[in-house]
């Protein structure tokens, strides 16, 4: 069977800056995959590649063995790609359950019932029950994290790209954001995170990918790439991966 | 009495630009698109409504019938080709684009209507009215007219707040980027908003055609009433269009009142108070924090 998620030699650039050069990896379903990496290293346009946002310069994205490489980002959110945002972009003038019905309907169900019950398990899921009727213009940071990652489950994603949703939270908020991960992947929703807080990640991946200067210098165990010299290299000086790795 | 009845008037006539600029007000909202052929294109539906009475011997008062929908259709499609390929670009250029669909336009129909005043006959029923007392008259077309603004805002506001695709419009117009990523079509939403947007400027240029008279360019002044009842009422807000209409409205018939000289200056000086006062509009949202 194809892999969930397939990246074949993507290349990215913007103007004469390299940001992935020649990338290759798989994602197999229901997997649960951390991306580390230097600020710069690529990260988030990697995902901005596999989304739809951006299009590679050459290579191919294929989804469940489809070619989708040429799709947009709104034709790949509908086949199960979901994506949250560094920095959280909910619809602010809408009610935070509004949010979530426009995903469910528009990416997950469209029948009304169904759309309904989607963006409410969705709500739920996110811990967000409290808030549906917030406007999210006046959620705080964690809210909005929340409401970041819900949206994106409301979608329904086979595959789900995080782009930092523990970046800037204290620690109770990071274990409840791992909890909420969990949760999506014990679904058996591939989950790709991209990540700074790296004890967040060891708490939930089983593989780890570390980014350079736009390509994979480390993917495996996640202890064992932390600990590889290549990653040391990259991250000499950075606290972070060596008290994880530790 | 006069002055009770210049209030009255502006009403009526409030809804009218109400009717007008709600379009406007929704391309800007949704798309960041300032329709400068917007007044244009109400002429179009004034014309389109006199060639087609001949032709099909309805009554001018169903003209409405057949040509809302033809705009719904070809506001899609204009959004869909012209609209689309220029945003594409930037936006800059699409207020380009509708400047040179403006000329277009006036020019067209020149060329085809010439240059002589027309008007929309409905008979004895423009004429009819209502008398409140004797010196406040109130046309019952011009009642009808409001009743239809406030319906068609009603409606409007309902399909944004209560339907899937309504919501939809919304979010789009919140963060494209973000909404795609939740698997809308920005581009089929933004054809469906400029269905909205036509429709409802036909209703407001047919009405037109009915009240006063009009030539190839009547748009560009109707074009600025419309642009002012948005900014007074508050760019976003739906209701706030229909009041920034009204205020506009009693600001010209008292002005008329004053000297008859003073209609539209009267209506441009309390367009200019509100963008010296409040920039934002009467019922404009603030910025987001």
């Amino acid at each position: 069977m194809a892999p969930l998620l397939e990246l074949n030699h993507v290349t990215k650039r913007f103007g004469q800056v390299v940001v992935a050069r020649d990338v290759s990896f798989t994602i197999e379903d229901g997997a649960a995959v951390g991306i580390v990496g230097p600020n710069g290293a690529g990260k988030t346009t990697l995902f901005g590649v596999m989304s739809g946002d951006l299009r590679a310069d050459s290579g191919q994205v294929r989804l469940a063995g489809r070619d989708v490489t040429r799709l947009d980002a709104a034709e790949r959110t509908r086949l199960g790609i979901g994506r949250t945002y560094q920095v959280p972009r909910p619809f602010s003038g809408m009610t935070v359950f509004e949010n979530l019905l426009v995903a469910a309907q528009q990416g997950g169900e469209r029948r009304g019932a169904a759309s309904h019950s989607l963006a409410a398990s969705a709500l739920e899921r996110a811990r967000l029950s409290e808030r549906a009727n917030l406007r999210a213009g006046q959620l705080g940071l964690l809210d909005r994290k929340r409401l970041e990652l819900a949206r994106a489950l409301a979608t329904r994603p086979r595959v789900l790209l995080l782009d930092e949703v523990a970046g800037g939270l204290t620690e109770p908020e990071v274990r409840e954001v791992v909890g909420i991960v969990r949760e999506t992947l014990a679904e058996g929703v591939a989950v790709v995170w991209i990540e700074h807080v790296v004890r967040a990640l060891l708490a939930s991946v089983e593989r780890l990918m570390c980014l350079a200067d736009g390509a994979v210098i480390g993917d495996g165990e996640p202890r064992e790439v932390l600990s590889s010299a290549a990653v040391r290299e990259v991250y000499l000086g950075s606290e972070a991966a060596f008290e994880a790795a530790s | 009495m006069t002055w009770l009845n210049a209030i009255v008037q502006g009403i009526l006539t409030g809804g009218f630009y109400a009717l007008f600029a709600v379009g406007l007000s929704i391309l800007f909202g949704v798309m960041g698109v300032i329709n400068l052929a917007h007044g244009d294109l109400a002429v179009i539906a004034a014309y389109v409504a006199l060639a087609m009475i001949p032709v099909t011997h309805l009554p001018a008062v169903l003209a409405f019938v057949v040509v809302v929908p033809m705009f719904a259709v070809g506001g899609y499609i204009l959004q869909r080709t012209l609209l689309q390929a220029s945003l594409d670009r930037d936006p800059f250029t699409t207020l380009l684009v509708t400047f040179g669909l403006s000329v277009v336009i006036e020019n067209v129909l020149l060329e085809v209507f010439t240059s002589n005043t027309q008007s929309l006959n409905i008979g004895s029923l423009l004429f009819d009215t209502l008398n409140l007392t004797p010196q406040i008259p109130v046309s019952y077309f011009s009642l009808v007219m409001l009743a239809v603004a406030v319906g068609v805002l009603g409606a409007l506001q309902l399909f944004l707040s209560r339907t899937g695709t309504g919501r939809m419009i919304r979010a789009v117009a919140d963060d494209r980027e973000a909404a795609q990523l939740v698997g809308a079509n920005y581009r089929h939403i933004f054809g469906i908003a400029a269905a909205i947007a036509l429709a409802t400027v036909s209703i407001a240029g047919i009405a037109y055609g009915i009240l006063s008279g009009f030539t190839p360019t009547a748009g560009t002044a109707n074009l600025l009433f419309a642009f002012e009842a948005v900014v007074i009422g508050g760019i976003g807000s739906l209701w706030g269009t229909l009041v920034g209409g009204i205020v506009l409205g009693i600001a010209q018939e008292i002005g008329a009142q004053i000297n008859p000289a003073y209609q539209v200056l009267a209506g441009h000086l309390v367009f200019l108070a509100v963008l010296a006062l409040r920039p934002r509009g009467l019922f404009g949202l603030r910025a987001a924090t």
